[in-house]
This record gives C-alpha cells, sequence and structure tokens, in this order.
C-alpha cells in the first residue's frame, strides 16, 4: 500500500513536471472520455434505464412496436402493438397471469387538453393529459407526492371527475403550490379535481421529451379524450389507441403467457367483421402478441432512436480508441525521452516490474485526472447533446448532471484507457537495454519504440478515416433529407397549432368559428393568406383510411387502397405551395351543405387511376363499398410530402373543413375539428404570434395556441434526429483527424528529434532542405498511407452497418470515401510538414555537436 | 607580417572572421580576428587545446555555420555575401568532410553511406554506381561494399568516411579528428590516405591533438582562445599585409 502511495505520489510530481505533456493527455482524455460519458448519459436514460417504479423486473408490456396514435385496419406483420378499449378489456379478463394489466393512451400530444386552474390571474393552458386506466398506478406501485394517486374507483362511470398532476408540472407551472392538490381545474371545459401528484421521479409509462401533465381517467375519455366529441370507448372495436402495460404474478412463464395472449387475441380478432371477410382468414391466424420485459415502460424513444445511439455509442468509442493510441504515443515519447532515468534505475537494481508498475501508475494516474475532465466535458457535452436532440423538451426527463451509473462508466473508462495506453509504452520503455540508453548513441533510424508509435500512427489514421467516411456519408445524407424537394412553399408562411374541441365547441358551431377566425386573422396588419386546415405538411401527423373507388371491385383485405387526407380551408393550396394541376382547389362555396367533394394529390392518381384514367368525376369513399359515392374528386393538385421523408409521397386526398361523410358521419366528427391554422403574409410581420393569439383569445378565452412557428422552422424540426447524428457523427469525425493529426505530428516530431545527428550529417554531406522535407515528409505520408490502405477497406466495410441511417446515399459512395481520404492526406501532410520543416531548419554544427 | 605564397592563387581566404556564442547575458568568443589564406595543395593541421575554436574554424571553411562575422573567399568567391542555400551549393559541390566519429548512418550499407553526398545531386543513378563503384575500388573496401557500418572496425568506418567524403571529389577536404576514435595504427594508414589525397591534389585542413598525425601537414596552425596564436606559414597579426615578392 505505501508503495502504491508512493508511485502515486512521484507519479503527481513527474506530471507537473511535464505541464505541457500533462495537459495535452488530459485534454485528449477528457474530449475522449467526456464524449464517450456524453453519449452514454443518453444510451443509460433511452436504452437501459428502468422506470423510477416498484420492482420493475414484473412489468411486461403486450407488445413490441412504437405504433402511435389511433389506428384502424390489420397491423404490420399481424403483430398488435396497440389495442382497442374492448380488447383490452377482453385480454385483461383472459389473463389472470397478470395481477394487474393497465392500458394507457398510445399517443398523446401537446395541446390534446387545456388546463386552466381555480386560482386567480391563471390562464388557460396547452397542457398533455393521458388517458390511463384505474390501476394504472397499481401496476407501477407508487406512492403519491402529495394528495392521492387515480385508484379504479376514480375510474368508473359517475365517479367524481378527478386527475393526477404531474410532479415537475406542479413545480414548473405552479410552484409546488400545495393549494393545488384538492383544487378544481378546468380541463377543456370540464371541471375536474386534482386528486394528487405523481412521485418527483416517475415521469410516465415512457421515456419521452415531453411527459404528460396530466393523468386522467380512462372513464373521461368521452370527454377529454383524443376521440372527442365521440368516443373510443364504445362501438369502436377497430380502433386500436391504446398501449398495455402489467405486473405478472410471480413465478409466471411470460412465453407461455405469450401464447395463450395470442390465442385469445385471435379469438377476439374473429368476432371483428374486419377479420370475417373471406380473404382474412391467413392474417386472422397469424395474428400475436409479443411480450417484451416492460421495466422500462414504452419503450419508443428506444425504436425511434436506438439504432442512432447505438451507431453513436461506437464512433464515440472509436475516437476513444484514437484518444488513447494518442496518449499511448505520448507516452511512449515520454517514456523514450526519460529513457536514460530508466536504464539508471535499471542499473541500480530497479525490476523490470518494478518499473512498468510505476509507468502503469503514472498512466492510470493520469487517465483517472482525465476521467475527472472528462465528466466536466460530459456534463457540458450532455447539455448540449439534449438541447440538440430534443429542442422542443417539456420536462425532459433525462438529467445531464451525470448519474452514479454515468460516473461508474467515466471512471471504468478512465481506468481501462490508463491500462490500455499504459502496457505497451511501460513494457518498450522497460525492455530499453541499460548499456545501450547510458551510451545515448541514436543515429538509427530504428528503434523498439519506433513500430509500436507507427503502427499507434496507422491504427489512428485507419479508424479516423472510417469516422470521416461516416461522417461524410452522414452529412450527405442529411443534405439530401433537408434539400429534397417537398414540393412546399415556406417563404412567409407560419403555423399556429390550437384546439377548438378544448374549448368547448360542438360541431354545428365551428362553421362560425372558422369564419371568425378567418375573417380576424385576414384582418391582421400584413396578411395575405388565411387557412385552417386538420393538420399541416412535415409536422408529424396523419390521418389514413382506404379508399373504395365507385365502379371498381371491392379491394380485397390485403390490397393497397391506403391514403392520407386532411380537411383544408380554400386558400391552404396557395398558402403550402400546392399547384392545383387539373380541376379546381377547395373553395368557399365547399360548405358543410354543398356536394361533397375532394381534391387529390398527383400520387393519388397514379395509384388508383395508374392507366390514365381521368380521375375528375370519379367518386370514393372510405367506409366501405357502400361509400364509394360519398365523395367526387373535383382536382388535382401538385404532390407535397406530408409525412415519412425518407419514403416517397403518399397518395392523398384534401376535403373542405366542415363536409360530413355520407356514410357513418358519425365517425367523420373528429375531423371537423381543424389543429392547424396557415398564415402567409407580405414579409416578416412583427408580433405575429402575440396578435394571433390576441385573436383567439377574444374570440374565446379557452382558444389558446399550444404552437406557432415558421413554416420553415416547422419543416426544420422534422430533421432533428438526423441533424443530432449528422453532427455528432462529422464533429467526432473532425476530433478524430485532429488527434490522429496530433499522433502523427508527434511521431514524426520525436522521430525528427531522434533523428537530428542524423539529419545533421546528411545536411553536412550536401542534403538540401526541400531533400530533408522530403524525406521526413515521406516517412509520415507513408504511415498515413498505410493507415488509409487499411482504413478504406474497412470503412468500406463499416459503412454498410449505417446503410440503414442513410437517406438516398449509398453506403459504398466513392465521392465521399475519396474526400475522406483526401482530407485525411491533406492533415497528414500538414502534421508531417511542420516537423519537416524544422528538421530542414536543423543546424549541422549543434546537431552533430551532439554526438 | 603575414606571408602568403606568391604566385599562386589562393582558395581561402579568411579576413578578420569572428564567431561568439551567446550564453544568457554573457558572449563567449570561440574565433577572434581570424585572418588566414589558404592555398591548394596545401595540408594544413589545426591544433590547441580544447575550446580554442578548431572544430569551429574547421565549421566556418565547410560552410556548416552561417553565424560568424567577417569576410570568406572560397576561389575568389565571396562566401559572406551568399546566401544559405548559396553556400550549402557551393560546400556540396566542393568540400568533403571527415568526422571523428565517422557519423555513418547505421541503416545504410558501406555503398548506399558512400553514395550519400551523390544522391543530394542530380547525378543519374548509373553514373552514381559508377562513381561508388570506382570509390570503393581506389579505397580498396570493394569487399565490405554490402556491410553495415557496426560489422566494420573503427579504422574502417573512417575508410568509408574518407571515402564518402572524396566520392564527389571535392578540393578541399575537412576532418576533424579524423583519427581521434583510432589505435596508433589505424590512425596511421588514415594519415597514409590523407597524405595521398594530398599528393593527389586535394587540399586538407585537419584538426588534431596528435603531434604524429601534423606532422603528415605542410603546415600547422595553432590556436589559442579563439585566436591564431602561430602558424608555420608565417606569423598572425592583426591586420593583415600582404608581401609581395
Amino acid at each position: 500500500m505505501n508503495r502504491l502511495i508512493q508511485d502515486i505520489k512521484f507519479a503527481l510530481r513527474q506530471l507537473r513536471k511535464a505541464p505541457g505533456f500533462t495537459m495535452t493527455a488530459i485534454i485528449t482524455l477528457a474530449l475522449g472520455i467526456g464524449a464517450n460519458a456524453a453519449i452514454f448519459t443518453l444510451v443509460h436514460a433511452v436504452l437501459m434505464k428502468n422506470l423510477p417504479v416498484a420492482d420493475p423486473a414484473m412489468l411486461v408490456r403486450v407488445g413490441d412496436q412504437d405504433d402511435c396514435c389511433v389506428n384502424g385496419g390489420v397491423p404490420d406483420g399481424n403483430n398488435y402493438s396497440i389495442f382497442a378499449w374492448e380488447l383490452y378489456e377482453h385480454l385483461r379478463d383472459q389473463t389472470p397471469e397478470f395481477e394487474n394489466l393497465a392500458a394507457m393512451q398510445a399517443g398523446y400530444g401537446l395541446g390534446g387538453i387545456t388546463a386552466r386552474s381555480n386560482r386567480p390571474g391563471d390562464l388557460p393552458k396547452p397542457s398533455r393529459g393521458e388517458m390511463v386506466t384505474g390501476n394504472y398506478f397499481q401496476v407501477f406501485g407508487l406512492k403519491p407526492y402529495a394528495g392521492r394517486l387515480i385508484v379504479p374507483s376514480d375510474d368508473k362511470p359517475g365517479a367524481p371527475m378527478g386527475v393526477v398532476m404531474s410532479y415537475q408540472t406542479w413545480r414548473r407551472d405552479y410552484g409546488e403550490d400545495p393549494s393545488i392538490v384538492g383544487s378544481t381545474f378546468v380541463l377543456n371545459t370540464y371541471p375536474v379535481s386534482i386528486l394528487g401528484i405523481t412521485p418527483p421521479s416517475f415521469y410516465g409509462d415512457r421515456m419521452t421529451d415531453s411527459p404528460p401533465d396530466f393523468y386522467i381517467p380512462m372513464v373521461l375519455e368521452p370527454q377529454l379524450g383524443p376521440a372527442h366529441p365521440t368516443t373510443l370507448l364504445k362501438d369502436a372495436r377497430g380502433s386500436n389507441w391504446l398501449y398495455l402495460l402489467g405486473r405478472v404474478k410471480p413465478g409466471t412463464d411470460v412465453k407461455k403467457l405469450q401464447g395463450e395472449m395470442s390465442a385469445s387475441l385471435r379469438n377476439y380478432l374473429a368476432t371483428l367483421p374486419l377479420y370475417q371477410k373471406k380473404d382474412q382468414a391467413k392474417n386472422l391466424a397469424n395474428s400475436h402478441v409479443t411480450l417484451t420485459p416492460g421495466g422500462a415502460g414504452i419503450e419508443n424513444m428506444k425504436q425511434q432512436v436506438g439504432a442512432g445511439l447505438k451507431m453513436l455509442i461506437t464512433i464515440s468509442a472509436l475516437v476513444l480508441l484514437i484518444a488513447c493510441a494518442n496518449i499511448a504515443n505520448l507516452v511512449l515519447v515520454r517514456g523514450m525521452a526519460r529513457r536514460t532515468e530508466t536504464s539508471i534505475r535499471m542499473a541500480l537494481g530497479a525490476q523490470r516490474s518494478r518499473l512498468i508498475r510505476q509507468m502503469l501508475t503514472e498512466s492510470v494516474v493520469l487517465s483517472c485526472l482525465g476521467g475527472i475532465a472528462g465528466i466536466a466535458v460530459a456534463y457540458g457535452g450532455t447539455r448540449v447533446l439534449l438541447s440538440m436532440a430534443f429542442p422542443n423538451a417539456h420536462n425532459l426527463p433525462i438529467d445531464a448532471t451525470p448519474a452514479l451509473p454515468v460516473l461508474g462508466f467515466a471512471f471504468g473508462l478512465s481506468l481501462l484507457t490508463g491500462l490500455i495506453f499504459g502496457v505497451a509504452p511501460a513494457w518498450v520503455t522497460s525492455h530499453s537495454q541499460p548499456a545501450d540508453a547510458l551510451r545515448g548513441s541514436n543515429r538509427s533510424t530504428s528503434d523498439r519504440s519506433g513500430w509500436v508509435q507507427q503502427s499507434l500512427v496507422i491504427l489512428q489514421a485507419a479508424l479516423s478515416l472510417v469516422l470521416l467516411v461516416g461522417a461524410g456519408l452522414m452529412a450527405k445524407s442529411l443534405s439530401k433529407l433537408e434539400n429534397q424537394d417537398f414540393g412546399v412553399v415556406t417563404a412567409n408562411r407560419v403555423v399556429a397549432h390550437f384546439s377548438p374541441e378544448n374549448a368547448g365547441y360542438k360541431p354545428e358551431q365551428l362553421q362560425a368559428l372558422y369564419d371568425k377566425i378567418t375573417d380576424d386573422l385576414h384582418a391582421l396588419p400584413g396578411v395575405e393568406r388565411v387557412s385552417l386546415s386538420l393538420y399541416t405538411p412535415l409536422e408529424g401527423n396523419n390521418w389514413g383510411e382506404g379508399v373504395f373507388l365507385q365502379g371498381r371491385p371491392e379491394p380485397g383485405a390485403n390490397s393497397q387502397v391506403g391514403a392520407s387526407w386532411l380537411r383544408v380551408g380554400p386558400e391552404y393550396f396557395d398558402i403550402v405551395g400546392h399547384r392545383v394541376v387539373r380541376g379546381r382547389g377547395i373553395t368557399p362555396q365547399d360548405t358543410a351543405t354543398s356536394t361533397p367533394v375532394v381534391v387529390v394529390n398527383e400520387t393519388f392518381v397514379k395509384k388508383f387511376f395508374p392507366n390514365g384514367g381521368n380521375p375528375i368525376g370519379a367518386h370514393f369513399g372510405v367506409s366501405g363499398m357502400e361509400s364509394a359515392g360519398d365523395w367526387e374528386i373535383v382536382g388535382v393538385v401538385s404532390d407535397i410530402k406530408y409525412n415519412n421523408l425518407k419514403q416517397p409521397t403518399r397518395a392523398m386526398y384534401f376535403r373542405p373543413l366542415l363536409q360530413l361523410a355520407h356514410t357513418k358521419p358519425e365517425g367523420d366528427t373528429r375531423s371537423l375539428y381543424a389543429g392547424a391554422i396557415m398564415l402567409q403574409t407580405k414579409g416578416s410581420v412583427e408580433g405575429l404570434e402575440s396578435q394571433v393569439r390576441h385573436t383567439l383569445a377574444n374570440i374565446n378565452p379557452n382558444l389558446t395556441l399550444t404552437n406557432f412557428d415558421t413554416f420553415a422552422g416547422q419543416i426544420h424540426g422534422q430533421f432533428n434526429q438526423e441533424r443530432l447524428i449528422a453532427r455528432l457523427t462529422l464533429m467526432f469525425g473532425i476530433v478524430a483527424l485532429a488527434l490522429a493529426s496530433v499522433g502523427l505530428y508527434g511521431v514524426t516530431a520525436y522521430s525528427v528529434a531522434r533523428r537530428t545527428p542524423e539529419i545533421g550529417v546528411r545536411m553536412a554531406l550536401g542534403a538540401n532542405r526541400s531533400s530533408v522535407v522530403g524525406m521526413v515528409l515521406r516517412e509520415a505520408m507513408l504511415q498515413a498511407g498505410i493507415g488509409l490502405a487499411i482504413g478504406v477497406p474497412a470503412a468500406w466495410i463499416c459503412s454498410r452497418l449505417v446503410q440503414s441511417q442513410l437517406y438516398n446515399v449509398s453506403g459504398h459512395d466513392s465521392t465521399v470515401l475519396a474526400l475522406a481520404v483526401l482530407v485525411l492526406a491533406f492533415a497528414a501532410c500538414a502534421a508531417g510538414l511542420i516537423p519537416a520543416q524544422r528538421a530542414a531548419s536543423t543546424d549541422p554544427v549543434k546537431a552533430l555537436r551532439t554526438e | 607580417m603575414y606571408t602568403i605564397l606568391t604566385g599562386v592563387k589562393s582558395m581561402i581566404e579568411l579576413r578578420n572572421v569572428e564567431r561568439s556564442y551567446k550564453t544568457g547575458h554573457t558572449e563567449t568568443w570561440v574565433l577572434r580576428r581570424v585572418n588566414l589564406t589558404i592555398h591548394p595543395w596545401e595540408f594544413i593541421t589545426v591544433m590547441g587545446p580544447s575550446g580554442a575554436g578548431k572544430s569551429s574554424l574547421l565549421n566556418v571553411l565547410g560552410m556548416l555555420d552561417d553565424q560568424w562575422r567577417g569576410e570568406l573567399l572560397f576561389d575568389e568567391a565571396e562566401v559572406h555575401t551568399m546566401n544559405r542555400k548559396q553556400r550549402a551549393d557551393l560546400a556540396r559541390r566542393r568540400i568533403g568532410m571527415v568526422f571523428q566519429s565517422y557519423h555513418l548512418l547505421d541503416d545504410l550499407t558501406v555503398a548506399e553511406n558512400i553514395d550519400l553526398p551523390l544522391s543530394y545531386k542530380d547525378i543519374p543513378r548509373q553514373e552514381r554506381q559508377g562513381l561508388v563503384a570506382d570509390t570503393l575500388d581506389r579505397f580498396n573496401i570493394v569487399g565490405k561494399k554490402d556491410l553495415y557500418p557496426h560489422q566494420l572496425s573503427g579504422g574502417q568506418q573512417q575508410l568509408v568516411g574518407i571515402a564518402r567524403a572524396m566520392i564527389h571529389k571535392p578540393a578541399l577536404l575537412l576532418a576533424d579528428e579524423p583519427t581521434g576514435n583510432l589505435q596508433s595504427k589505424q590512425a596511421k594508414e588514415i594519415m597514409e590516405m590523407f597524405r595521398q589525397l594530398n599528393e593527389e591534389g586535394t587540399t586538407i585542413v585537419q584538426v588534431t591533438h596528435s603531434e604524429a598525425n601534423a606532422a603528415y601537414g605542410t603546415r600547422t596552425i595553432e590556436l589559442r582562445d579563439g585566436w591564431i596564436h602561430s602558424d608555420t606559414a608565417g606569423e598572425a597579426t592583426d591586420i593583415p599585409v600582404e608581401v609581395r615578392p
């Protein structure tokens, strides 16, 4: 122990004596360890962290996909992850293996609820409310922070209306005001009491950047649910909108349970008209559920960003490896410089193992110092990372302060790096021949450390190339993604989101409301066009239905007849950028009582009229063949991408704001409620957001804006994940390049220093500056060249692994590869040129004197 | 008083050459107002105690050092007005150097070491190979051409060093303690080689501590504290005065 303390003290003294070396090493390590710890914070939160609930190991999720939000029809692969209310009840009642099986709303968004407290002066706030079953908190085994949580009796018809507020919302919006508990709030015009506050650590059933503000008993779904003013609890057997998560009884065989639940699922599905069609037998037979561990809750984020995160952690690990190689080189050079000291120690009887241990102690002490600096970098890096990854986060349940596992990770990483970069130099230095070292003769170009150093540089160059290629591919993919032709016009366009249903409007009041909103906004100075719509392009929303064309045979169960749709106002096409290419657009004359019409996009025409038939005048519906005459196509507009940016444009149709379908109009009511207002202005309008807010509030104080953004900003937001990955990959690529360049510079500089006498002799014998520069540069470029020779095939192989993250870019993009090779070659040239110039400035007299 | 051989054009003329090194605030002089004329065919020995400025003088003559003051003429060319590159070019063409510790490159064979000065000139590879072969033959080391320096004795290494210095047929050969690391028998062989080269027309300036080696030369200059203390070709004075017949 004493010897260890002595070694540590000596190591600290040695590091203090070489501040340049120590600082370079610590900064390099801090970057390597910090970047890894920052990424690990995200990885830990998204991929590894359990919900802060009692005994998470006993939680089981029914399903494994991130399907959202209200889906109909047959799911992909017949794999059920999202369920209708009645199906939930069926499964719950048929599976006694669950102590409790809860259901929760799959998709809840900002503005789903408008909440107003009874405190004087409080304004209505757009909020997030999640519908949950009465046993939700029992499943998690949670205790309230204040008041009480929802219990099954709150979820019975006739129970007093009460909801639970999240701790984060209570703290952020109400300053932890104790009077909130038990007070009455108005949620979407309905008075409800606040039953209690969730525990501070609880952020809901899933990791998300926007956890719910309120947990609402399922019984309130008709009033506060996503289908308001209709309901998904009754007569909505085909509408799947709930995730299921339960706590199984101890000793439950989950595999067996999965089989039983799948069978139970099929029994239920067999009763649905959808599965009673003759060509649905195969789908029915293949329908199943997958039970997954539910300790981490509903792992949507894992599905959405998991692959990207795994890629980032791999990349950051490579950067760390490069940093290790760099430090190893630095330590090696230093070891060489201290060879005489080592030799004296050996001459005085020091054992090799003792010397190795001393050098290793120094490496580990150094790496621990780097680790401490790395934690600081990680803290700052995590904050930046979180703001980049979740720019619109609201109560993000990921703390930038390093958690214990992150600290452990950083410390473990420090120790590991210390050992990795310390072992080789310690071994090499301790194996120097004392006699040679003491003699100090060095006119040779080869020594024991040379090949180790060069190998490390070659490794760095190869890894850097892999990272640069990755960065190049990501950047090119992002560029293609962002610069693709969405078909939209974004200049001077803004999007405001609002929620008339939350304000309590009845369907019959909507025409007047929409007219008033349109007129009042038109009256604002600088506003040219105004249009309400169900949703807008590239905001992440999508409504879809199966299309049944009049005069065509009924499509089979597996026919691809889906099309996306939305309701739009008369000026919508002009604002967004849809050009009317045939027929007409939606006009003010397309009212609730006029002939029901639709306008379709070009992809719709290609999909449903593939043989060049004229779509104008054709009729279709979405509620089976009996609805095929519901709407008449009156126009065709140009394509615009609305949803998945990486997929081709979907077939779409556009309906007037307030026309109800003749067939099953009750299923059409929810869509009458517009969710967005698009405005086109003459140039930039000062204070437009505030003017829009006031305009709506003047019409009705409960009409609140849930979001306001430029159209360009909304589209920009669609690339957050891709941008994050591209930026981080690029950043890591640059760090890797810088580290590799520093490594090459270090080795070349060391080589020049060691070869000073040789260079002196050469210059005394007539070598001129350019031949010395050429000689040194050749050596540096040879190492970089070997690194490239290894890196090119490595990058070629590795790029296949990131193919799934790329858009319209081949993993084997030769331009990117060539560019990366050029960049690395240039950096290597620059790194080699400085020591080469220094070598060329060698004073032969001095050089020969050192002999 | 300063005497020169008359009727023969001088090869090198040093006029008031001074060299000093700064260490902190103090300036250490290693050459003081050196005036010296060297004629072709001379074999000059520079002697003096350690720190007298012998090697510094050799470095000035070899154009390895360009931090001196004064005037230096080489075959009437004004070296003191030349830039570094011009001096290096001149040295590369006209001067060869032999070092006490040979300065052979350990990773190169004997033939490659000898080829080294040629590799810095624009000489075709084939011609270079011919010159190397001739030199190996001339110095009787053909059998050693593929050996590495560590496989040779000290005397053999110095022979290679001389061969390397002579391969481009320099007019002036500078030797800094060429036998300092050799036994007396080997030293004698090297000195005989120098004598032979001198007789063949090479001007030689050697630095040595050995009286026996000095005896091979035709003229001896003694340096003390940077000053020329004595010169067997005449007396050293502060002001050079040319004596005509």
